[in-house]
Order: structure tokens, then sequence, then C-alpha cells
């Protein structure tokens, strides 16, 4: 199947109601030019689901050069265990060495993160993404319930698609919980990144995770240091979902 | 080819305007472009059935500002990244680190990627 003949409305109401395991196969099986996107975090169920539906499967991670020591150490175990030719993406130095150069290290604490996201992370992922047709991540709604409760299985790619190039995602985990995919990791004896036992729930750059206190919010765990009032792009879903509906 | 371009802005729960919906019509203006967009719609977050809600919940779109291309062959784009739809569509220049920022501002799911 391409994707432009993927009815890609249609198939979020099918298969919103299947559990990742059917998600992922019906991803693996309609597109050839698809990655499995794994950050090195809870996301491993994804890589332990879709490596036992295709041997073969491509799955990619990011290097922004910032992660902690255990997470690239986690990619590695990972890419050992289930013997993967993982893919590693790093940033593009020229970009990294100005934004330092005119900045510094830490420029984040002061101007957000969005930034050196960019730089790190959203550059090198949309460069490979250009050459793929699909992709998969592990987003899931109650992450961040402000921004993902309209979280759908699949969905066309608004950040990445363009005129010319239209990318679908599926986030096969979108209806779990944290609670469902720890359950599944244990239950699988799948790996996980050692900063989980030291109480990360999210994981991303070093300087910009911290662990979190029992009963707080993942989010509190990532940029904390941030306005909650800044994020105000969203449409709110309850208003979104109802107009669907009539 | 010819194309209708629909900008589509959001009102707050609290009946106040989307900051960075009034910036971009700004850039728009000071740019001279804003001629370029041929209708812009609301998006009233009080009123579902608001035309900028409707169209939000037609395309599936999350985000605030948005903008709606119809072709005259009847192909329809949608952009949720203002720099984007001004490199693609009104084909001006764009600094890559603005429009990096911006998707992953209108895009905060990338977060944890």
């Amino acid at each position: 199947m391409t994707n432009a003949t993927f009815n890609i409305k249609q198939l979020a109401v099918q298969y919103d109601t299947k559990g990742p395991e059917e998600i992922l196969r019906f991803a693996l099986n309609s597109f050839e030019r698809i990655a499995v996107s794994f950050s090195g975090a809870e996301d491993v169920v994804l890589v332990d689901m879709a490596t036992k539906i295709k041997k073969s499967v491509h799955v990619l991670s990011l290097d922004t050069g910032r992660l902690h020591p255990e997470t690239y150490r986690f990619l590695e175990q990972v890419r050992e265990h289930y013997g993967l030719a993982l893919e590693v993406l790093s940033p593009d130095p020229a970009a990294v060495e100005a934004l330092v150069r005119k900045k510094g290290l830490f420029s984040f604490y002061k101007d957000g993160h969005k930034e050196c996201c960019g730089i790190r992370k959203v550059e090198p992922l949309r460069r490979r993404l250009n050459t793929l047709d699909a992709w998969i991540t592990g987003q899931r709604k109650d992450q961040s319930p402000g921004t993902r409760a309209a979280i759908p299985v699949v969905e066309e790619d608004r950040a990445f698609s363009s005129a010319e190039h239209r990318l679908v995602k599926f986030n096969p985990l979108a209806n779990w919980t944290s609670d469902q995919v720890w359950q599944y990791i244990r239950a699988n004896d799948v790996p996980f990144n050692e900063l989980h036992a030291k109480g990360y729930i999210s994981i991303g750059c070093e300087p910009c995770t911290r662990p979190v206190l029992p009963g707080e919010h993942e989010r509190a765990g990532r940029w904390w240091w941030e306005e909650e009032t800044l994020k105000e792009c969203g449409l709110h879903s309850g208003n979104l979902t109802k107009a669907a509906n009539e | 080819m010819a194309m209708h371009i629909t900008m589509v802005t959001k009102i707050k729960h609290d009946g106040s305007p989307c900051r960075k919906c009034a910036e971009i019509k700004d850039r728009l203006e000071h740019q001279g472009l804003l001629h370029r967009i041929d209708r812009i719609v609301i998006a009233d977050e009080r009123d579902p059935e608001s035309e900028g809600m409707q169209l939000a919940a037609e395309y599936n779109v999350t985000q605030a500002p948005f903008f709606v291309i119809k072709e005259e062959s009847g192909i329809t784009y949608i952009y949720t990244v203002y720099f984007r739809f001004l490199k693609e569509i009104l084909q001006r220049k764009v600094a890559v680190e603005e429009e990096l920022a911006e998707i992953i501002e209108q895009h905060p799911d990338l977060d944890y990627i």
C-alpha cells in the first residue's frame, strides 16, 4: 500500500479499539518504507512487539549528544538483545556548533527548550522521515493529558508531511497507560533503561530530565522550569471530538 | 495552479485571542502577505459549531493557527507549521532554525520522541 491510497480517518476509527500488536502488524504489513522510533525509554515495548512480528524491522533512535550515559548503554543493550541494526541519527554538527557558539551549552534554561530540540531532534528526524512513507512512535495519551488527549492510533503526520510528501504516523500505544506498558515489560522480560529504577519516568536529554516524586505526573520530570502558560496552541480536544461526531 | 487559502485562528475558552495566531497574522501583514490569505476563520473554543472548530475536526488538527489550502484540482493540504506554509505555499525564504523551533512548538507531542 502507498500512503496516497491510505484512508487514515477510516483506519483511525477502525483500529482505535485494537491492541498495539495488531496495529503494529497492520503498519508493518502496509508499508515497506517504515521505521519504529525508539527513544531509549518505555517505548522499548514497541521494539519488542515489532521484532516478534518482523525480525528485520527498521528501528531508529535520536542521539542528541546530550543523553544520559545510562540511555546510551541501553541503546546498545537493545541493539544486542534484539539483534537489530539500530539506526542512530545525529544532529547536523554545524547547526549544533553555531547554537553553542552563540548561546552556550545550556541555552534551554534561559530561552526554553524548543530551539535546542529543533536542532538536536527535529532536524535529524525530519531529514530521515523525508525518506520514509510511515513511522511508528510510542506516544501515549496519558503522557501529557493537555497535549496528547487526542492522539489517534494512526494519523497523517502534520509536523512532517508536505504537499509533495505525505507521511503516516502510527501510535500503537496511544490507548495504553503507563501501567499497561510496565505490565508488558515485566511479563515479557523486556530490558529497560536503568534510569527507570532511579525514579525517572519520562527520559530525554540529561540536562532536561529529572526523576519525579511518587504521584507526580511524568511531565513534571521534563522542562520543569518552563511556564505551562506558554503552551497554549492546542485546540481544546473535547470540543473537537464533539464537533467531529456531529 | 490557483489555490484558495484559509487561515484558522483561535479564540480561547476565556474569550481572549490566541497569542500565536495574532503574532502570525501580524507577521503576514508586515511582510505584505496578508492579501494572499483568502479567508480568515475563527476556531472558537467556546463554540464547537464555529467554522474553525469544524475545520479542525474535519482535518483532525489539534493546533492553532493552521492553514487549509485547496487547489483547483480539488486537492487539499493542511499546514500547521507557519514557516513551512510560508516556504512551500507562499514561496518565501525561511530560516531553518525558525522552522524547526516552530515544528516543536506546534507539535508538543514531539517532546517525547
